[in-house]
């Protein structure tokens, strides 16, 4: 819970350096908050982070594809917001540290995590994107 | 017909200096001169990350312009803004000398004061820390560390360093004042002080928009941007990772 609050108020600060109007903050911290959450709540079912990261990507992006239509703005807003507490910062603060300590085959397992962690964000955006936009539009007829 | 397309342009030159993807700016500017009257067949886009290209067929002869640019910040509330006029222009409520006023209002919406923003890095630093797992005094740490690092950020180093030197210096500065509050007693863990610290250099814009332009197939602005988040991530790395070294050659030992 406390993580929770934690990733939501980080994904605010965030919305507000990338200049979201603030009448989406609320929606981006619910997003970033549960995204953060879900890869908790995900890992303590015994999955790896990477699976972890996938799949919280993935609500993530569903998340804010959903949100994008009903508010009609564009997904980046909610999306780049919610992604943040995703990114691997804390794998590249280990690396680095590992690499000065001289220890290269933590420095690499954590390295490696972290690409991991990023190519699991990749797939999740990518699969989520490619579902048609149609889906997202139940009451409106295509053109 | 060369005033729709400046329109287009303009607009689509506003989305890509404030951080949209290159479908969106491609697609908008398509939008916007087929509302006004030009056909597809007289007109071609091109967009990359850094620049954008147009020619078209007029009835004065031939249309070209060109223009570098190159994404100083997001300013996602520009995104909405040209995205909402879009979809009112094809809704017919604009005429053209509208669209261009509009397009200067949007142009001019000022950015987030900077002690806002400066703030808020702080706040994000503190939240940060917290999510990996730091303790009350190590968020303290933390939220002053990035409070430190975004005013270096906003009046020295955005807009007038490279990248490079601007992140790489920006990791630095994280580590050396977390060092200096962990020996003036503040923060108790330095991992999670740093690692909060450093997150709002986190590329995360390029890092998304690049993933966003390959899955739209726009290979090179997305190669483009994500080989930015890369060497982004790696400066940041490089930085507290010089810092580590020049202290363990002076005092031994790197501190946890």
């Amino acid at each position: 819970m406390m993580h929770f609050l934690a990733a939501a108020v980080g994904t605010v600060a965030f919305a507000l350096i990338f200049d979201v109007p603030p009448r989406y903050y609320a929606l981006c911290a619910l997003i970033g908050g549960a995204g953060f959450w879900l890869i908790e709540l995900i890992m303590s079912f015994g999955l790896s982070q990477t699976e972890a990261t996938f799949l919280a990507t993935m609500f993530v992006t569903l998340s804010s594809r959903i949100c994008a239509v009903w508010r009609r703005c564009p997904v980046t807003v909610f999306l780049i917001s919610g992604i943040i507490p995703l990114v691997p910062g804390a794998g590249v603060y280990w690396t680095a540290y590992y690499l000065v300590m001289g220890n290269t085959s933590e420095a690499l397992t954590r390295g490696f995590d972290a690409l991991r962690a990023a190519v699991a964000i990749v797939l999740g955006i990518v699969l989520v994107l490619e579902i048609p936009n149609r889906l997202f539009h139940p009451h409106r007829v295509e053109k | 017909m060369d005033e729709v397309l400046d329109v287009a342009f303009e607009a689509g030159h506003i989305l890509l200096e404030s951080g949209a993807e290159i479908f969106r700016v491609e697609e908008t500017m398509r939008r916007i001169s087929r509302y006004f009257g030009v056909d597809e067949g007289h007109k071609e886009f091109f967009v990359l990350a850094n620049g954008l290209f147009a020619t078209g067929k007029t009835e004065r002869g031939h249309y070209a312009k060109v223009v570098q640019s190159r994404v100083s910040s997001a300013r996602l509330s520009r995104v909405v803004a040209i995205n909402q006029l879009s979809r009112q222009i094809e809704q017919g409520r604009y005429t053209l000398p509208e669209v261009k006023e509009e397009l200067r209002r949007i142009k001019n919406i000022p950015e987030p004061p900077k002690f806002l923003l400066i703030f808020s890095a702080g706040v994000g630093s503190a939240a940060f820390c917290c999510m990996f797992g730091g303790g009350l005094s190590d968020c303290v740490a933390a939220f002053m560390a990035g409070l430190i690092l975004y005013t270096f950020v906003v009046f020295v180093s955005e807009g007038r360093m490279s990248k490079i030197s601007g992140n790489l210096i920006g990791g630095m500065i994280v580590t050396v004042v977390c060092l200096l509050f962990q020996k003036l007693g503040l923060g108790r863990d330095l991992s999670h002080m740093i690692i909060g610290g450093i997150i709002p250099l986190v590329p995360g814009m390029a890092f998304t928009n690049g993933i966003r332009d390959i899955a739209d197939g726009d290979y090179i602005s997305g190669a483009v941007r994500l080989l930015d988040a890369l060497l982004v991530f790696m400066c940041i790395a490089v930085g507290v990772g010089m810092v580590f070294t020049v202290y363990r050659h002076l005092w031994g030992g790197v501190p946890l």
